[in-house]
């Protein structure tokens, strides 16, 4: 006999017993969720890695030379939706981003929803485009020849964005010093904060209602939702404050001052890395539906199927 | 030496002495050896009371260190992120129990998942009293009693969620309050009185404090008791099978073997709430921060059973909300937070009451129904766990959108469609399920069971061979009643309508029985094992057939 007929009577043999029904059930639950999870866009749950922030390059002075790259780079890549002056208008799909300003521009692109592909749809984070090396040139560009001088610019230097890449540093040394040098500007910036609680006030007040209190995102109206901001730097968040991308409102300087925003950041970055005092298992803290999920699917099926067994006769064959 | 086994002397001594002043031998022997039917099924409404006695256990420990106080205090303890904050006594003793009281973190844990598994138990065994028909003459009170049970722990659950003063607790309050408010003329006098003033006030706390560890707990337990009572002086019901008749039951006695059985299975309940509770965060309040008027956050769900309440809140339209000179009605809140769970409950608490109007049935029922022979009352009970679980699943369909990238509009759609549609889809399937388990009892009746055995006839035809099903499993079968019902014809012999027939209750009954009993597979005449052994191709048995309907009409 063939393996395949030796296989199928041995399935035959068995396609009685009392676990044959439970194995079919697995089986299909593991094809079904497998397949589901190859067919399942991966994009959107890309986890956005870091891009190389040149500390030393974004500090000095663009040159016309980044001019003329960012000019290129926006030609290449934003021209065809927002237009080669940036007004788009007739023909073209995007808004008109002039008075946007470059906090804006650094936040879309930094945080990968610029490009988008789809001009109408909500743009999830992602692995962004371009490097930091060309988002600083892409900016530069921007606010000699695109931008309204009044819109809010890249705020100031001392709040941490990305952190450096290995990838865009070709020696190692030079790298970890990048590295260190961001880390001490991170700490400085959430250590600094001299009220983390008062922003939490301000976060529960203002900010928890969509992104919710953990900072996971939650579902708005309209099909759109408020992205989860666990990935967003200091900076981004900052950024995405004073411009209000999206349906978020615009949160400016004047509203919540640069210190209460420091303390705000402060309080999402600590919560964020506050260990989880109640067991090793967050549930990704979503809370009440998946206390209750789980209360179902592991804590009650273990007592039943306990249940089961306690009470299980000897099984004589029918 | 002795040949009989005598207990120890220390024993005999205290049993003797207990004996000697309340002459408890006898019914104490006769109660220990009460016995009790063996099936998992049976033991789930115990998973509800070892998860009752562990909250009460977990519960009196909280309460020590617990200061039911809306008091304003700056934190100053031990949990370092909070230190500064102003929050209420209440949250205060809360973050104190998590982080300096010596497995202050666990208990509270334990109460929590504890009390999921409470009422998740005693759904489920509710379902199964529903399903199996025990809920039948004799014990109507004790599923009424049950449900009582039911509903107070789930309000007693909602209490619990509120005692701490997070951030979550607060927003609990507020739908709560919320729903109050909703009621014509009085919302606005009893929010008034339950919390002794404006929302949130400083009464409410110590308010739902004492009703969450003195009042529904006590009702609790003097119900639970009352149950318990009730079921032993009853006795269980049990399935069908070999020697199980209405009025004799068979199972394994009370002591040894029960006993070591329910004893050993309360260890099992603790250990996996325990273990629940050392691995899987639940409710973690210091993470949420207090509660402060102005706070609100998306994602925040009551816990699970109170979800279909919050389900039914959420996808229920505004297009009803009507003034009466000058007075808004807001049905959007009034219907789904008020009258959608008073019909739950309402229908759960009469169905038993009628069915038995709607069949006639006045006998009394020790042996379990099997569901597929109640095809109206599995339907129904399908329909209400659709209409339950779907509104339950509306109630995280800010999650549920937010998962899986559908949009939020679309989530309440389709629930608003499904919530109503779904129940009776529910009803058809599994009424036509039912039917054609019966028609499969039936045929394993008559002919035996499947062996799995393929023979080759002389005439070159392939057929199965079919075996005589054990006794036991003959019983099962056979455990299918007639279907009572009322008179259909509603003339009596002299062509007279009958008494019970006329008016319009009279005939709705008429035509609710009709419905009840209408499909059904008749099992009367059939002999076990009198059919063909051999299952010829040819031998076709059509399904419901007009012949089994005028059988059960005529009977």
């Amino acid at each position: 006999m063939t393996r395949n007929g030796e296989t199928v009577k041995w399935i035959t043999a068995r396609r009685r017993h009392p676990l044959a029904g439970y194995v079919v059930v697995t089986l299909a639950l593991t094809l079904f969720g497998v397949g589901y999870a190859v067919i399942a866009p991966g994009a959107e749950r890309a986890e956005a890695q870091t891009l190389a922030a040149e500390a030393a390059a974004a500090e000095e002075q663009p040159t016309a030379e980044d001019v003329a790259e960012g000019r290129e780079i926006y030609n290449k890549t934003c021209a065809s939706c927002h237009g080669p002056n940036g007004e788009a208008g007739e023909g073209y799909t995007g808004p008109d981003i002039t008075g946007e300003g470059a906090a804006a521009v650094d936040f879309q692109v930094s945080t990968g929803r610029m490009p988008s592909m789809n001009p109408d749809a909500q743009m999830p984070r992602k692995p962004p485009v371009l490097n930091q090396e060309e988002i600083d040139d892409l900016l530069a560009y921007y606010n000699a020849e695109l931008g309204d001088p009044g819109a809010p610019g890249v705020p100031s230097s001392d709040i941490p964005g990305e952190p450096p890449k290995r990838a865009d540093f070709e020696d190692h040394g030079a790298y970890e010093e990048a590295l260190e040098e961001w880390e001490a500007k991170y700490e400085d910036y959430i250590e600094g904060a001299k009220n983390p609680n008062a922003g939490m006030e301000l976060y529960l007040a203002n900010c928890a209602h969509c992104h919710s209190w953990s900072g996971q995102g939650g579902a708005l109206t309209g099909g759109r939702w408020a992205p989860e901001i666990g990935d967003a730097t200091p900076l981004q968040i900052y950024e995405a404050m004073i411009t209000g991308p999206g349906t978020m409102p615009e949160f400016s300087d004047k509203v919540i001052t640069p210190d209460e925003k420091q303390d705000l950041i402060a309080y999402v970055k600590d919560l964020q890395a506050e260990p989880n005092a109640g067991g090793i298992f967050d549930l990704n803290r979503v809370a009440q539906v998946a206390e209750g999920f789980i209360a179902w699917t592991v804590g009650l099926t273990l007592i039943v199927a306990c249940a089961i067994w306690i009470t299980a006769k000897q099984r004589t064959h029918d | 030496m002795t040949r009989t086994t005598q207990a120890p002397k220390a024993l005999r001594n205290a049993g003797n002495y207990i004996d000697d002043r309340f002459h408890l031998a006898k019914t104490g022997k006769k109660q220990l050896g009460k016995v009790f039917p063996n099936h998992w099924s049976f033991m789930l409404g115990e998973i509800a009371l070892y998860s009752f006695i562990i909250l009460l256990v977990t519960g009196v420990f909280l309460t020590l260190w617990f200061k039911p106080s809306m008091a304003e205090i700056v934190y100053d303890g031990a949990y370092e992120p909070m230190q500064g904050v102003t929050m209420s006594e209440a949250y205060a003793s809360t973050l104190y129990i998590n982080f300096e009281v010596r497995g202050g973190m666990l208990i509270r844990q334990i109460h929590h998942w504890a009390a999921l598994i409470f009422l998740a138990a005693m759904l489920i065994h509710m379902l199964r009293v529903f399903f199996t028909g025990a809920f039948r003459k004799p014990r109507e009170i004790n599923w009424l009693i049950g449900i009582a049970l039911f509903a107070l722990a789930m309000v007693e659950g909602l209490f619990g969620y509120s005692l701490p003063d997070d951030l979550p607790s607060g927003m609990g309050v507020r739908i709560l309050q919320g729903v109050m408010m909703a009621l014509p003329i009085v919302g606005p006098y009893a929010s008034m009185f339950l919390f002794g003033g404006a929302f949130p006030g400083e009464d409410i706390i110590p308010r739902l404090y004492m009703l969450h560890i003195l009042l529904i707990p006590g009702i609790l337990l003097a119900l639970v008791g009352a149950h318990i009572l009730i079921l032993w002086h009853q006795k269980h019901t049990q399935y069908p099978g070999k020697g199980h008749t209405e009025k004799r039951v068979v199972g394994t006695p009370m002591l040894p073997a029960f006993a070591v059985k329910g004893g050993a299975f309360f260890f099992f309940v603790f250990a996996v709430i325990t273990a629940l509770s050392g691995f899987v965060q639940i409710n973690p309040i210091h993470l949420f921060g207090p509660f402060t008027p102005t706070s609100i956050t998306s994602g925040l769900q009551p816990d699970w059973y109170m979800g279909f309440m919050e389900g039914s809140l959420r996808i229920f339209p505004n297009w009803f909300d009507i003034d009466v000179a000058g007075y808004s009605i807001p049905t959007a809140v009034l219907v789904p937070g008020l009258v959608v769970p008073g019909l739950v409950f309402g229908a759960m608490a009469l169905w038993p009451f009628v069915e038995a109007w709607i069949s006639g049935d006045r006998r009394h029922h020790n042996v379990a129904d099997r569901p597929r022979n109640a095809p109206v009352r599995t339907g129904m009970g399908v329909a209400g766990i659709t209409f339950y679980g779907l509104l339950w699943m509306a109630g995280s369909n800010d999650i549920l959108s937010e998962t899986f990238s559908i949009s939020l509009y679309a989530t309440t759609w389709f629930f608003r469609i499904t919530v109503i549609v779904g129940p009776i889809i529910g009803f058809i399937i599994a009424k036509r399920a039912c039917l054609g388990l019966q028609r499969r009892d039936r045929e394993q009746l008559e002919h035996g069971y499947e062996s799995g055995t393929i023979q080759q006839l002389p005439s070159g035809e392939f057929i199965e061979v079919h075996k005589e099903s054990s006794e036991d499993v003959v019983h099962v079968l056979e455990s299918k009643e007639p279907v009572s019902r009322i008179d259909v014809r509603a003339l009596d012999e002299n062509g007279v309508e009958a008494p019970s027939s006329r008016g319009l209750m009279g005939r709705l009954r008429l035509r609710l029985a009709e419905w009840y009993t209408r499909d059904n597979v008749s099992f009367e005449g059939v002999e076990p094992h009198t059919g063909h052994h051999l299952r010829h191709g040819a031998h076709g048995e059509d399904n419901l057939s007009p012949q089994d309907r005028e059988e059960a009409a005529t009977t």
